[in-house]
């Protein structure tokens, strides 16, 4: 489930309790990049809350995210909130504000978009 | 034998149009990355993206093996190369030894790890992806005032608080000022991380001859003699098998007086693959790896009399000396305590400078290196020191003044102000603006809710750097005057100027002085293996030192060329004026071409007599110089935006003697250019991790015509007694009176909101806030 | 500062470019954002197809009460044009306020849509006209409107091979006023905010209101909330206020260096009436 919510993964393999190694790929408009990185969840507290831990570095930069996912059930679905702080580094960071604050955002929604798709299936 | 004496035009103080622009303008000049040898090789540098990291291991394995690779060096190989030094020295002065490659730890985004070596310069940057580093993360710290705060990550781990140096300067009594004082008035005040932006960028050409054991070594550089001496020796090299050119120069304010890891790391690779090997700094290097400016802050206590009267000043300043030290890092701040009375009268300082390690760029001299953060401080303290008794601006400053006849002044810092007219810019400033319609207009402006904002700056400036016991490398500088033997004259320099207008100036000044054509004056520069010996272009000392050894060095071939015109006209009584000798008796004269040919021709020399003509001065100043003056800045504010617009500057600048008012104008333009990019746009910004958020021009605001406002410049001329072309200084003028003058032009539209104090650079969001909130 | 290596190909025709990009090319127009991500590595496209040599893509043509803007078009062309001037002057308004001359002089405009930077100017004015992009694709064509067009920050709803061709605007009727007003990054000269606005007045009251965000959110919008309050206004210094402030209803601001959310939403709504305020004096 988680492979099929984070933007671009191309797998995800499990190295260890609720620890994963991952390839993505990032493709947005003219901005393109491979990562290599690995995935954890601590602080589980089914069902409403985890805490992720995302870290990817590839040749123009690392990421590192770490957000606190609460689900709240609301109606027919799941509000999924999220508080978290994303680090960047190397090339990227230097990509520009307007760039970064824009692709993050979009992101995380599209993780959560597609978090919420596949809880829902 | 003409017997005619040609009255020739005097040049000096006239507009002449820079004799270097045309290659300049036209995108012709030949610049490092201009050079072609045969054999070059190109290098490209692995740098890290971490702030501060261990290094695991590195594999170079991939790299090694791409196309067009011939080597590939990381930190264990270039070991034993010195480290990159620095010239400043301080008491307690910590000093993290600077390797060109890191070996094991990484102490700043950028931090360089490896070369890779290939056949082209594609190539290279393709195979330096392929270097691999196995980087553990540590964490980092990017703010100077977070680093000397208890628990913060040691940059250095063998020094855990990350102070690199703690220095105090004390003058007069301060205790006993402040006890006495009516008032004291207190801000934190800082002076942000600057990005030094010149147009070239750096770059490295090195070529070692191994048969000839030859090291030439091409760099981008404003000190190529400091270069030779100081990278021969990183490298193990005799100094006199190494030559340093520094070709046409984009550019430096400062970037460009250093020692960088590329410029030894290059002579390195030469040696070990022997070719001749380039590097040319990328703009995104240029940003992480070239020294920044600035980066203080400060906090200022200023004590008064009710009358404006000050008494003394106290000055806390915490400089952000980034990873390293280089050249002069720790030297920059000593500056600022230095010029820290400005143009007042107060002989009660104290001041304690903490310097402080942090995972950022180091931080060095960058166009004003010291002065503008000190001018910026008093300035911003003497205004607020005027609104808290409410006195007018201009009112408070001409009272504290330094009066004419207490010239030669000697500071409570230790300096001797040589020669001023403190007021006299100031006043020229209020006549020409109108200052009290100014002010009228301002209060008309007020009462229809209308921002507007009148600043003054008035500041002075340590030119000339400068005495050899105050300046790292010695504060001479060396001239040459060669008359060819076809009667041409080739002045060299050691000031190793790269932009300023030397090439026209100097030339400017041989012709007044030798009397001769200056389409026959060629002007050298930025060559070990011509130039004699130099120490450089920086900190306004150019023509103040490098145009008075040339002066003198003049005076010396003059005498030679009497000594040839007495033999040619057989005569004891000769003199020298106007380009020939002339005989006093019979009114006889030789010319300036005829001594020259016969000089080197030496055909009926008496015995003992030297032939030629070439005399060289090493001229040590007695002091430095002092320019001052007085910008104002008028502002209007865009309440419902916080926009500012710059309605008026004005520029009153003495810089003493003027040899060239068009250059000394374009002087003023662009330093002005840099100082309001300080005040408005200007500021390099670390994330909490000290990854550089303006890493691009996308985000840095560099300074672009259309952003400037008219530049208005214009003199006052207070001779300078320290050298005998009456020249102070000007190339630093513009920086340091413009940051000042605008803030405190922004300062004072709001100031009827409360608002006292803003730091730079004054983006429109801080400027709406306070609008809005109407408080600091 | 050096590309990964690619190929490169400059076709002269629509067709063969888009046989090229059916096999896997991204198209090169003005270079003008493509070309710095490709220096920084952050983009490192194998094969670029240089739409610039294609003659009939480089035209703005009258149609049927529109205009036809072809993709290669430069903003300089679109800001100077007679024709885009006297009859769509918030489209050359919008193109003339983009970058700096140089940027002006090969930046295009199928590269700026394409590119959906958040804080390009076109999007505004493009939403503020209704305008339609056309996009060209192996099988054909398809017209979709701005509004579709635009999905998220540098999002469209252009498939992988698509292209745009052209962009369509309507020929104002007289007695529009337009407007588009912008507060820029100083560094980068894109839009910390900017807005399009297009009046129609008759009888004394609003008729038609449309206005154009770029800069503050993801993509550039249309403000729906204040349009609606503006129209059937008198369009009277309060009405104006009152509409300029809901211009940010709603909106998930952009926050960075440059401006936070809060100002860029003060921003929005002053920079919405200054448009709005100098459209209706024009209508
Ligand atoms: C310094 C600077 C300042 C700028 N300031 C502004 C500003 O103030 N406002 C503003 O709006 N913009 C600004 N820009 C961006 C500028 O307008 C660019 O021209 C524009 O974003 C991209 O157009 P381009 O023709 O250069 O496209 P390119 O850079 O060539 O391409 C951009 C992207 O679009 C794709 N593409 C290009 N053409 C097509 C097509 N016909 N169909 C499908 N895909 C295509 C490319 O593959 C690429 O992914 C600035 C750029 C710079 C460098």
């Amino acid at each position: 489930m988680l492979a099929r919510a984070i933007p671009g993964c191309e797998g995800l393999e499990q190295t260890g309790p609720d620890e994963y190694r991952m390839k993505m790929k990032m493709a947005l408009a003219s901005l393109s990049g491979a990562f290599e990185g690995k995935v954890k969840i601590t602080d589980q507290s089914p069902p409403s809350s985890f805490r992720l831990l995302v870290e990817g570095s590839s040749k123009i930069g690392f990421v590192k995210g770490e957000g606190l996912l609460k689900l709240t059930p609301s109606g027919e679905g799941t509000e999924v909130a999220y508080e978290g702080d994303a680090q960047i580094g190397g090339t990227m960071a230097a990509i520009g504000q307007r760039l970064i604050d824009g692709t993050s955002k979009m992101m995380i929604k599209k993780f959560f978009e597609k978090l919420a798709a596949e809880s829902a299936s | 034998m003409a017997t005619t004496i040609i009255q020739t035009e005097k040049l000096v103080g006239k507009r002449i149009r820079r004799r270097e622009d045309p290659r300049l303008i036209t995108g012709t000049a030949t610049y490092v990355d201009d050079m072609q040898m045969p054999g070059m090789h190109h290098a490209a540098i692995v740098r890290s993206p971490h702030a501060a990291a261990k290094i695991r291991s590195i594999s170079i394995k991939a790299a090694a093996e791409a196309p067009g690779v011939v080597a590939v060096f990381t930190g264990k190989d270039t070991e034993k190369v010195g480290p990159v030094p620095c010239g400043a020295s301080l008491p307690g002065l910590r000093v993290p030894h600077h390797y060109i490659l890191a070996i094991d730890r990484v102490y700043l985004v950028g931090h360089p790890v490896a070369v890779v070596v290939a056949t082209d310069r594609y190539l290279a940057r393709d195979a330096a992806d392929l270097v691999e580093v196995d980087w553990e993360v540590l964490p980092a710290v990017a703010d100077p005032e977070k680093a000397i705060a208890p628990g913060a990550p040691p940059v250095h781990p063998q020094w855990p608080d990350n102070v690199a140096f703690v220095y105090n300067q004390e003058g007069g009594d301060v205790d006993k000022a402040f006890a006495e004082a009516e008032v004291i008035v207190k801000q934190r005040i800082t002076s942000q991380r600057l990005i030094p932006s010149a147009m070239e960028t750096r770059g490295v050409l090195a070529e070692w001859r191994g048969a000839d054991r030859q090291m030439t070594l091409y760099t981008s550089t404003q000190v190529p003699h400091l270069v030779r001496t100081l990278v021969a020796g990183m490298l193990g090299l005799e100094e006199n098998r190494m030559r340093v050119v520094a070709p046409e120069v984009g550019g430096g304010f400062g970037s460009k007086l250093n020692i960088y890891p590329e410029e030894a790391l290059m002579g390195f690779v030469s040696m070990k693959i022997g070719k001749p090997v380039k590097w040319i700094e990328s703009r995104r290097e240029n940003f992480l790896c070239t020294i920044h400016g600035r980066g203080h802050v400060d906090y200022f206590e200023v004590a008064a009399k009710k009358d404006g009267t000050i008494l003394g000043i106290k000055l806390k300043l915490i400089q952000d000396q980034g990873a390293y030290h280089q050249l002069l890092g720790p030297a920059i701040p000593t500056l600022s305590v230095l010029m820290m009375p400005g143009l007042y009268r107060t002989k009660n300082i104290r001041a304690e400078v903490i310097g402080v390690f942090t995972n950022c760029t180091p931080t060095d001299a960058y166009r004003g290196a010291g002065r503008p953060e000190a001018t910026h401080g008093i300035e911003r303290m003497v205004d607020i020191l005027a609104d808290e008794l409410g006195i007018d601006p201009a009112e408070i400053r001409l009272k504290n003044f330094v009066h004419n006849e207490e010239f030669p002044f000697p500071t409570a810092t230790g300096l001797t102000y040589d020669s001023g007219d403190y007021a006299a810019p100031l006043q020229k400033a209020m006549g020409i603006v109108d200052y009290t319609k100014l002010r009228a207009e301002q209060a008309a402006a007020r009462k229809q809710g209308k921002l507007m904002g009148i600043g003054i700056c008035t500041y002075g400036e340590i030119c000339g750097f400068g005495p050899s016991p105050a300046t790292p490398a010695g504060g001479w500088e060396c001239g040459t005057v060669r008359v060819e033997p076809s009667g041409k004259v080739t002045l060299l320099t050691g000031s190793c100027h790269h932009g300023q207008g030397e090439e026209t100036t100097f030339a400017q000044l041989a012709a007044d002085e030798l009397g001769v054509d200056i389409d026959d004056i060629l002007v050298l520069r930025g060559d070990t293996a011509i130039v004699p010996y130099g120490i450089g272009t920086f900190g306004s000392r150019a023509t103040a030192i490098g145009g008075t050894a040339l002066y003198y060095a003049m005076q010396d071939l003059k005498v030679k060329m009497k000594k040839f015109g007495a033999i040619m006209l057989d005569s004891h009584d000769v003199s020298y004026a106007n380009g020939q000798v002339v005989c006093n008796k019979m009114g006889k004269s030789v010319s300036f071409k005829e001594i020259a040919a016969a000089s080197y021709r030496a055909m009926k020399l008496p015995p003992n007599t030297e032939p030629g003509l070439v005399s060289t001065h090493f001229w040590e100043p007695p002091n430095f110089t002092f320019g001052f003056g007085a910008h104002i800045a008028v502002t209007e504010i865009d309440p419902e935006t916080g926009q500012i617009t710059v309605r008026r500057y004005l520029a009153v600048d003495d810089c003493g003697n003027i040899i060239n008012p068009l250059i000394v104008d374009g002087q003023v333009h662009g330093g002005v250019a840099q100082g309001m990019g300080q005040a408005l746009w200007e500021q390099a910004v670390y994330d909490d991790n000290g990854q550089l958020v303006t890493g691009e021009y996308t985000d840095y605001t560099m300074p672009r015509a259309h952003m400037m406002p008219w530049i208005e410049s214009q003199h006052t001329t207070t001779p300078s007694p320290v050298n005998p072309l009456g020249v102070k200084g000007v190339g630093e003028a513009g920086t340091i009176g413009a940051s000042p003058s605008l803030v405190n032009s922004v300062v004072d539209a709001l100031s009827h909101l409360g608002v006292r104090h803003i730091d730079m650079p004054l983006t429109p969001e801080k400027i709406w806030k306070l609008v809005a909130g109407g408080k600091n | 500062m050096i590309p990964q290596t690619f190929e490169y190909t400059a076709p002269k025709t629509l067709d063969e470019a888009m046989a090229l990009l059916a096999s896997g090319g991204k198209p090169l127009a003005g270079g003008m954002s493509l070309i710095p991500m490709m220096k920084l590595r952050l983009a490192t496209p194998e094969h670029l197809v240089d739409l610039g040599r294609i003659k009939d893509l480089d035209y703005i043509r009258e149609a049927a009460g529109e205009l036809h803007i072809g993709a290669t078009t430069t903003h300089y062309s679109v800001e100077s044009s007679a024709l885009v001037r006297g009859k769509c002057p918030l489209l050359s308004a919008a193109a003339g306020a983009i970058g700096d001359p140089q940027i002006r002089n090969v930046g295009t405009m199928g590269g700026s849509v394409a590119h959906a930077d958040p804080a390009a100017d076109y999007p505004a004015a493009l939403q503020a006209l209704e305008a339609k992009i056309v996009i060209r694709g192996a099988k054909g064509e398809r017209t979709v409107s701005a509004a579709d067009f635009f999905v998220d920050a540098f999002t469209t709803s252009l498939e992988s091979g698509e292209v745009v061709r052209e962009v369509v605007v309507p020929v104002e009727q007289a007695g529009t006023g337009t407007s588009y007003l912008k507060m820029p990054q100083p560094a980068s000269g894109f839009a910390i905010v900017g807005v399009a606005v297009r009046v129609q007045r008759s009888g004394g009251k609003i008729t038609l209101a449309r206005i154009g965000v770029t800069g503050l959110s993801n993509i550039g919008y249309r403000a729906w909330a204040a349009e609606k309050a503006l129209e059937g206004s008198a369009g009277s210094a309060d009405d104006i206020t009152k509409a300029a402030a809901l211009v940010a209803q709603g909106i998930d601001a952009n926050s960075d260096l440059h401006a936070s959310a809060d100002y860029r939403r003060h921003l929005a709504s002053v920079y919405a009436a200054r448009a709005i305020t100098a459209a209706a004096s024009k209508a």
